[in-house]
Formats: C-alpha cells, structure tokens, sequence
C-alpha cells in the first residue's frame, strides 16, 4: 500500500514536472507576483544568521535564492547582491521586501517586473487573501492542504521531501547501548495515525531515512506500531524511563505530533513529556532538557546518496555522532545505502515518522510554477502572470484531493 | 487575718464566682448560638452550592443536547455511519463546538467507543472511551462527575453524554465543565466564607490538587486529614482548622464528598466559615461581660467591704473592749445597738465586765483585809518577840523594885539594857517595812550584769563555805561578751542578793548555786537556780506577795523587793519550781528600761512570771 502510494506520488512529480512544457499559452511579461509567507525574516544578508527558526531560515534561503546568482549544497547563497534575477528595491526587516526583475539577469529577464513579498502573515490571513485573489502565492501547512483544498484554493504540491523524525540526543536519560527504551518508544508510534488525523492524508508514514520514490526500498522499514512487542522490550526494563520530547514551539504540526507521541507512549508504558524547546540542543541537563526532539528535516538532493548524506549531516547538527561511518559515493549502489540506512536506524537514534511534501497556494493567475524540487529554489523567474481578462484556473495545477 | 478582713475575702470570693459562672454561661450560650448561627449559614451556603450545581448540570447537559443536535453533528452521525467512512476529517471538530459551546471538556466518539475528536485531549483520537458504549440512559442520567483525562493531567470535570442515533450506530456527544478554580469563583458567597475543592485524582492525597478561586490554595497539608477520614467514610464532616494563635484567624469547614457514578469519591467542596466575625462578636461581648463583671466586682467589693465593716465593727468594739479588760481596764463596756446576736454578745460582756469589776471589788477588798491581816499578823509577830521580853523586864524590874531588892541597880541596868535591845530589835523592824515602801526609783547607768552577779556571789563566798554549815557550791555560768545595759547597778545588786539569801534558805543542807546569764532578745537575762527542796504551787503563786514567806524568821519581804526592782528596770521575773528538785528564778532584763516602769501582771505555775 505504501509502495503504491509512493508510485503514484513519484508519477504525479514527474508529471508535474511535464506539464508546463505542454502549456500552449504564451508567456506574458509584467505585473507584479505577490507573496505572503509566515517566517519573519530579519535579515537578507546571507552572511547573517536567521533567527533560528527553521522556517525564517527556509525564507531566508528563498529569497536570497533571488538576489543572489549563486547557491551553496545547503541552499545559501553567495555572491553579490543583484546578481540573481531580481534585484532588492526595498526592505523593512521583518514586515516586507519588493525586488525588482533584473533586465540583465544571465539567463534572461524573468517575466514578472516585480514581486512583493509580505512576511509574517498568518496562514489564515494567507488563506484568505488567496481566496480573494489579494496574494499570488503563498506556504500552505500541509497538515492544513486538505482544508485548504475544501475552500477551493489552488494547490501545488511537492513530492514528499522532508523528513519528520524524531531524534534522540547524546548523552541523555539513556545510555547509547541501551536501545530497548527508544526501540519500544519507536514501536509504540501509529505513523499512519499521523499521517490520517495529524497531517490529514497530506504525507507519507516512513520508516526510512529517505523516501520511496527517491531510495525505491523505503517499504523495506517497517512504519507500524507493534504494542506487545514495545511493552516487551519495557518489561526487561524496570522502571521504564521517562522521556522529554522536545518540539519546535512554534510549529504546530510538530506539537500535535509530539502530543500524539506522548500518547502513544503511554499506552505502551512510556512516560514521555512533550516540551516546546528551541531547536538548538541544550548543553545544560535540566528536568526539562529534551531527550529527544522532533526534527522536519529537508531532502537536499534527489540522488539518494547524496540525499542520505546530506541529511545526516543536517541531522549531525544535533545529534553528533548519530553516523559516524564516511559518506557515501555518489555513485553508490541501492543496497550499500539500505545497508546504511539500516545501519543508522538499527541504533534507534533516529525514528524517521513521516515524509512531507511541499504545499503552495497558488492565485489563477499565476502560469508556469513547478513546485520546486528537493535542494531546489522557487522558480520564480519561470513564473509569469495570466493577464486578468485570462483569468482562468490553470489545468496544470492538480489540487491534492 | 482579721475577721473583717476573712469576711471581706468569703464575700469577694462568692461575688467572684457568681461573676464567674454567670460569665462562664453567658460565654458558653452565647458560642453555643453563634455555633449555631454559623451552622445555619454555612448549611445554607452548602444548599446553594448544590443548587448551583444542578443548575450547572442541567446546563451542562442541555448544552451536550444542543451540540447533538446541531445539524453539523447530525452530518458527523450520517457520515461515520457509512461504511469505511473516514474519521480524520472530524479530528479537530471538538475544538470549534466546544469553543463555541464554552464547554472545557468536549468528546465525539464513534459507535465503537473510539474517540473521533477532544478537546482537552486532542492527540487521544482513535482510543477507545469505552464507558460511554456501556449500556445507560444517557438522557436521564443527566450531568454527572467524572474524572476526566486532558493533555495537562487528570482533571475533575461535570460531564453529560448526549447520543445521536443513525440507523443502529451511535455518535456520543460527552462534554462538560472543568471544576476547578472558575467553578469556585463563580459560587457567590458572603465575605466571610469561601469555597475550596480537593480532587481526588490521585491515590494519595496531594496539596496542589486543593484549590481556591486563586489556584493551589496554600496551606493544603492542613486538609489532608479531613480529606483522608472522608476517603472513609464518604459523609460529610465539620471541622474547624486554626490558623495560627489568633482564634479569630480560624475556620469551620465543612466537608462535602462529591461522587461519581459509580459512587467513587471524586472530589471533597470545603464550604469554610470564618471565625473572625464570631470571634469579634463574642470578644466584644466578652469585653463587655468583663467591664460588667469589673464594675460589678468593684462595687460587689465596695458593698462587701462596708457589710464586712458594718457587721464586723460591733465584733471588733467588742475586741478592743476585751483587749482592755486583758490590759487591767475591767470597766470597759460596748455599745449595744440593736437585737441580734452582736447586741446580746455585747450585753453579755457588758455583764460579765461588770461582774469582773464587782468581784475585782470584793476580792480587793479581800485581799486588802487579808493583807492587813497577814500584815497585822507579821507585825504582831514581829513586835510580839521583843515585846515579850520588854514586858517580863519590866515586871522583873517592877518586882526588884517592890522588894527593895538590894540588887536593884542591878537588875535595873539589866534591864534598861534588855529593854534597850529589844527597843533597837522594834527599831529595826519598823525600819525594814520603812525601806520597802521607801523604794527608791532606779538611777539608770550603763552596767555589765555579769560584773554585778560576780560581785554578789563575792560577797556570800564566805557564807557559802562557813564552819559548822552545809557548804553551798556556787557554779556560774556568765555568758562571755553579754551586752551591756542600762540599769541601776545597785538595785540589781540588792536584788540578787536577795535570790541568794533566798537560794542559800532553801539549801539548809547545802546544794548547788547556779547563775546563769545570756542575751535574750532586746535585753539580757539571768537564771539563779538552787538545788533546795522546791517550792509547792502555791507557794510559788504567792511567792512574791509582800510579807508572804514560806520561812520561820522571813520578813516576806525579799522577793517581793526583787521584783519591784525588776519591774522598776521594765524586766520581767518568773520563778520554775519543782518539789525536791529545786527552783530557778529568771530575769528578763531590757537593754534600755522604758521611760515608765510597766506594770506586768505576775504569772506562776513554773513558766514566765512578769514582774
């Protein structure tokens, strides 16, 4: 059933990778693509820091994306400001930034003369203002896709390309051999619950490092929950230990998730209290000091040894050590990154939980967006806008449901 | 302590515990009223509490009702009654109807039990809330306890289900209100009460699980055993929990069990009762019973102390009438006032005063005569042993005469001689009785009575040891360092001298002489004793009668001078006799005589006489 779902998932990126090829309107230059985002992003400066959270430092990454012609592996970008396809023409740090189409941008004027980019908005502001036609394109939280969707909003959707998991840090309640606890704790999770009521159908439950459609032996990793077989395991173990689950505060499909884990637990036989923390690890152990946290980690790459490379270098960040094995060779075989993949969850450091894809509103009048691929930017510069007499909903665009 | 003084204190004490029992009844009716006023107000209190609570579980159900009812539940029923109809949509429903609703509490849960959607637990969907499938009248049932499971912890909450039936599946609407500290606060109670409620949620009692309108209430632990004793027994109970010294700081609580549907204890209301405004009340009342009871007191001692005097002053004349016949003033009387038993003592000792003087009259008038008499008699005796010989000197001298006795000279200058002697012997007498009524007051000089003693015992030491007389051994025993008084040294010589001669009569087969002295109390004394044969009590009562003497050629006159002297120094004199032993005569001398010689009534029988 998984597989299957991968399959379709997999077909319908590609899919939408073809489709703008076969659109027979032609491009139109002008006009002014408008976007609502939720981060609050401080700073453009590639050489500043975001303010931490991952979704201003996702903005961040997107807009410099812009500015500047060239990118890092991790996304950031380099190089001198207006060289990318637009150029900044104001800014109010942390409320909103107008960048302008740049004529001499190497590989042509993008089509749009100008975007306006409105940052801290909140999605049900943004859901409105794509309802009435006040945005062009905005962030949907893909635990609120099907929603959305119900609204009649136009959606794009990516295929599934960021991890959530969960992390067990170094040197916590547990010792690093001892994995009964975080194995019952792993068996214990209902991912398809998740995905259903949480995420209401808009991912994938996983028990893999990387998705299905990238890996192709993601169903080998079992995602269901085995009860007896957790309370087993944590009937060898007495008392059972008590886990803090930390999640990004400000995320709220992190928190439900985090909430549900607990309850999961519970059921098992596991005390685990979800705390919201910031992402960085604490080095101070407190009574509060997560043990664990959950992580939305980004697929950097489609080619799955890169990809798997990446995101444990991404997952190193905080929990070090969690791979300690040489990367990977590009060209490595589909059974060598099982065998790492196995590897690394083996140690029950890493519980991956779901696969998510990228979810965007999208106003009628906005042709030939393609939802940007793992590593990739927004295509912005491809983007150009129906004329209003046009104004049609584009039949490229397929809603999720 | 004097009689009116034992009056006075009976009176005060009886007038203190009338105050006292009144006081003590009037406290103890007075707290037993306030008990119960209190008791009433807090039964009423209680009352309201279980009104509001019906009240508020009739709203609580009538509110379920309504969101069964509600056409978007209604769609819920017809959708999940499909088959594999998909649950997740509905996942966040409870949030909204129960926001809507302003229900803390909120469950849609499917035919199966599983919870489809919560509010206070929103990660708890598709577990199973498997009570509410039991088979129950929901709909009569009406709102009940219950604990409740939330993300935050347990939590007691009222609770009602209410069923919305498609075809033969069931959609539960279970739903309610969190009792907690917003309950409380919206109990409208008096300024002086207040409401704190204890849940039950754990197996063991704990302090922040009792709370107030603010939250936590502070000082739980002080709950723990009224909480532990209706674990119990599940009734209600009453208790008053004190805090700190100040009893008005006190409460009365009482103790409200609030029960499940299984009847298991859920939670314990404590409806308290301030003590401050009882505790005021009954000060003031105790402040004035006590101002009362103090005006009382004073007057009660103010009365008590005039009826004590009033009832004691004819006691007290009678005292001071006594004290004056004690002093010699036979004569005294009182005033009689009245009939009572106060008037007819004082007419009996009126009586009995002048019954005293009349026989103080004739037994003077006795005693004068038996003086005389005796006095007749020893000057009878006295003159009669020289008159003797005058009378036969002068018929020999008459009858030399007669004859012509050519001795006649002779017997003439005989006779003149014999009559001159006894003339001198008449002389002699005459001047003895003389000296006595002649005492001379004393000359006052500081003097060391044991010098005095030495110096008399000097005297007689040839006396003592004469040839062809029992020899007297004098033995003294003068106390070193004896304070010297002020006396006249030559009365007090003449006066041992006379015990001496009156010791050395008493030895007429010799003894023992004994002189003792010692300081005494403001004064000295001195002890002559002899080893004689004793004097009889009656003697001893009439030793120091003037012209008494026990001895054939005594003039009686000797101790009687003794104790003139002593009295005259202000001393007193008593006299310790026992036949065949011996007698001891004491001397109390002062260390400086008053300025008038007192008058000291004379005592025998063995002990103290005062001279």
């Amino acid at each position: 059933m998984l597989r299957r779902l991968a399959v379709i998932s997999l077909g319908l990126a590609v899919l939408f990778a073809a489709i703008p090829a076969r659109t027979s309107r032609p491009p139109r230059y002008g006009g002014t693509l408008r976007v609502e985002l939720g981060a609050i992003v401080a700073s453009l400066d590639p050489a500043t820091a975001s303010d931490g959270t991952s979704q201003a430092s996702a903005a961040k990454t997107q807009i410099d994306a812009l500015i500047y012609a060239n990118q890092n592996l991790d996304g950031t970008s380099t190089g001198t400001p207006g060289t990318g396809p637009f150029a900044l023409s104001s800014w109010l740090p942390g409320k909103s930034a107008t960048l302008k189409a740049n004529d001499k941008f190497p590989q042509g004027r993008p089509f749009v003369d100008a975007i306006e980019i409105t940052l801290g908005r909140a999605f049900r502001d943004r859901l409105l203002d794509l309802e009435l036609n006040k945005t062009d394109l905005t962030e949907i939280p893909p635990q609120d896709a099907r929603h959305a969707a119900e609204r009649g909003v136009r959606l794009s959707q990516s295929p599934p390309d960021e991890l959530l998991a969960l992390v067990f840090s170094e040197n916590r309640a547990i010792s690093a051999t001892e994995t009964h606890p975080r194995q019952a704790l792993s068996l214990s999770i209902d991912r398809a619950a998740i995905v259903t009521f949480l995420l209401q159908k808009t991912g994938e439950p996983t028990g893999a490092l990387l998705p299905q459609w990238s890996s192709g032996t993601s169903f080998l990793f079992s995602t269901s929950a085995d009860l007896p077989r957790a309370k087993e395991l944590l009937a060898q173990i007495a008392p059972a230990p008590k886990f803090v689950l930390g999640y990004d505060s400000a995320d709220p499909l992190e928190q439900s998730v985090a909430e549900r884990i607990a309850v999961n637990a519970k059921e098992a036989g596991l005390m685990v209290t979800a705390v919201g923390a910031p992402p960085s690890p604490s080095t101070t152990k407190t009574d509060s000091t997560p043990d664990a946290r959950l992580m939305r980690v980004p697929l950097r790459a489609s080619q799955p040894a890169v990809a798997l490379n990446r995101l444990l270098r991404d997952l190193n960040s905080y929990a070090p050590g969690i791979a300690t094995s040489a990367a990977l060779s590009e060209s490595a075989s589909p059974q060598i990154i099982y065998n790492r993949e196995r590897e690394i969850l083996d140690a029950f450091r890493i519980v991956p939980l779901v696969w998510i894809p990228q979810v965007y509103g999208l106003s009628p009048r906005v042709r030939n967006w393609t939802p940007p691929g793992p590593g990739q930017t927004w295509p912005l510069a491809d983007v150009w806008l129906d004329s209003p007499e046009t104004n049609t909903t584009s039949p490229h665009i397929k809603d999720p449901e | 302590m004097t009689f009116r003084s034992k009056l006075f204190l009976n009176f005060m004490i009886a007038l203190l515990l009338a105050v006292g029992l009144v006081a003590a009844g009037v406290t103890i009716v007075t707290r037993r009223v306030f008990d119960q006023l209190n008791g009433q107000h807090t039964d009423a209190m209680v009352q309201q509490f279980q009104r509001e609570f019906e009240r508020r579980g009739q709203d609580v159900a009538h509110r379920i009702k309504a969101i069964a009812e509600e056409e978007a539940t209604t769609r819920m029923a017809v959708d999940l009654s499909r088959p594999n109809a998909d649950v997740s949509v509905y996942v966040h429903d409870a949030r909204g109807v129960s926001s809507s609703h302003q229900l803390n509490f909120l469950d849609f849960v499917g035919n199966d039990g599983s919870i489809i959607s919560s509010e206070e637990y929103p990660a708890r969907f598709g577990y199973k809330l498997s009570w509410v499938t039991q088979p129950d009248d929901w709909a009569a049932r009406g709102a009940f306890l219950m604990k409740v499971e939330t993300d935050q912890g347990p939590a007691l909450g009222l609770m009602a289900v209410s069923t919305v039936r498609v075809g033969d599946r069931d959609l539960y609407v279970v739903g309610g209100e969190r009792l907690g500290k917003e309950f409380l606060s919206s109990l409208v109670l008096p300024a002086d009460m207040r409401a704190l409620l204890y849940l039950n949620l754990a197996s063991e009692f704990q302090e922040p699980n009792l709370i107030d309108i603010n939250g936590p209430a502070p000082d739980a632990d002080r709950f723990q055993p009224l909480v532990e004793k209706i674990e119990a027994d599940p009734v209600e109970q009453t208790e008053k929990i004190s805090w700190g010294f100040d009893p008005s700081n006190a409460e009365v609580f009482k103790a409200l069990p609030q029960v499940g549907r299984q009847k298991e204890l859920l939670g314990v209301l404590f409806v308290g009762s301030s003590q401050r405004t009882v505790v005021s009340l009954e000060r003031r009342i105790r402040w004035l019973a006590l101002g009362v009871a103090a005006v009382g007191v004073l007057l009660g001692l103010l009365l008590s102390w005039w009826g004590a005097a009033r009832v004691t002053r004819p006691v007290q004349k009678l005292v001071a009438a006594a004290r004056e016949v004690s002093h010699g003033n036979w004569g005294s009387r009182v005033e009689v006032h009245g009939h009572d038993e106060i008037a007819q003592l004082s007419k009996s000792f009126n009586q009995m005063t002048g019954q005293l003087v009349e026989q103080r009259e004739k037994l003077v008038q006795v005693e004068r005569v038996a003086a005389w008499r005796e006095l007749a008699r020893r000057l009878a005796h006295e003159l009669k042993n020289p008159l003797f010989p005058l009378q036969t000197t002068v018929e020999n001298l008459q009858r030399a005469r007669e004859q012509n006795s050519p001795q006649f000279d002779e017997v003439f200058r005989e006779s003149t001689g014999i009559m001159l002697g006894e003339i001198d012997n008449l002389k002699a007498i005459v001047s003895r009785f003389s000296d006595f009524a002649k005492m001379p007051q004393p000359e006052l000089a500081p003097v060391n009575l044991n010098d005095i003693a030495r110096n008399v015992v000097k005297l007689f030491e040839a006396q003592f040891g004469a040839v062809g007389r029992p020899p007297i051994t004098p033995e003294l025993h003068l106390q070193e360092n004896l304070p010297i008084i002020q006396a006249d040294a030559t009365l007090l010589h003449r006066a041992i001298e006379n015990l001496i001669l009156n010791a050395m009569d008493a030895m007429p087969a010799g003894g023992v002489l004994m002189l003792r002295t010692q300081t005494i109390e403001h004064g000295v004394s001195l002890e002559v004793s002899d080893t004689g044969s004793g004097l009889t009590p009656e003697e001893s009562e009439r030793i120091f009668t003037p012209y008494y003497t026990s001895k054939q050629h005594g003039s009686g006159l000797g101790l009687a001078i003794v104790q003139a002297i002593v009295a005259d120094h202000g001393g007193r004199i008593s006299v310790e006799s026992e036949s065949g032993v011996g007698t001891s005569f004491h001397l109390d001398l002062p260390s400086s005589p008053p300025h008038k010689p007192q008058v000291f009534p004379m005592v025998f029988e063995k002990k103290e006489v005062e001279a």
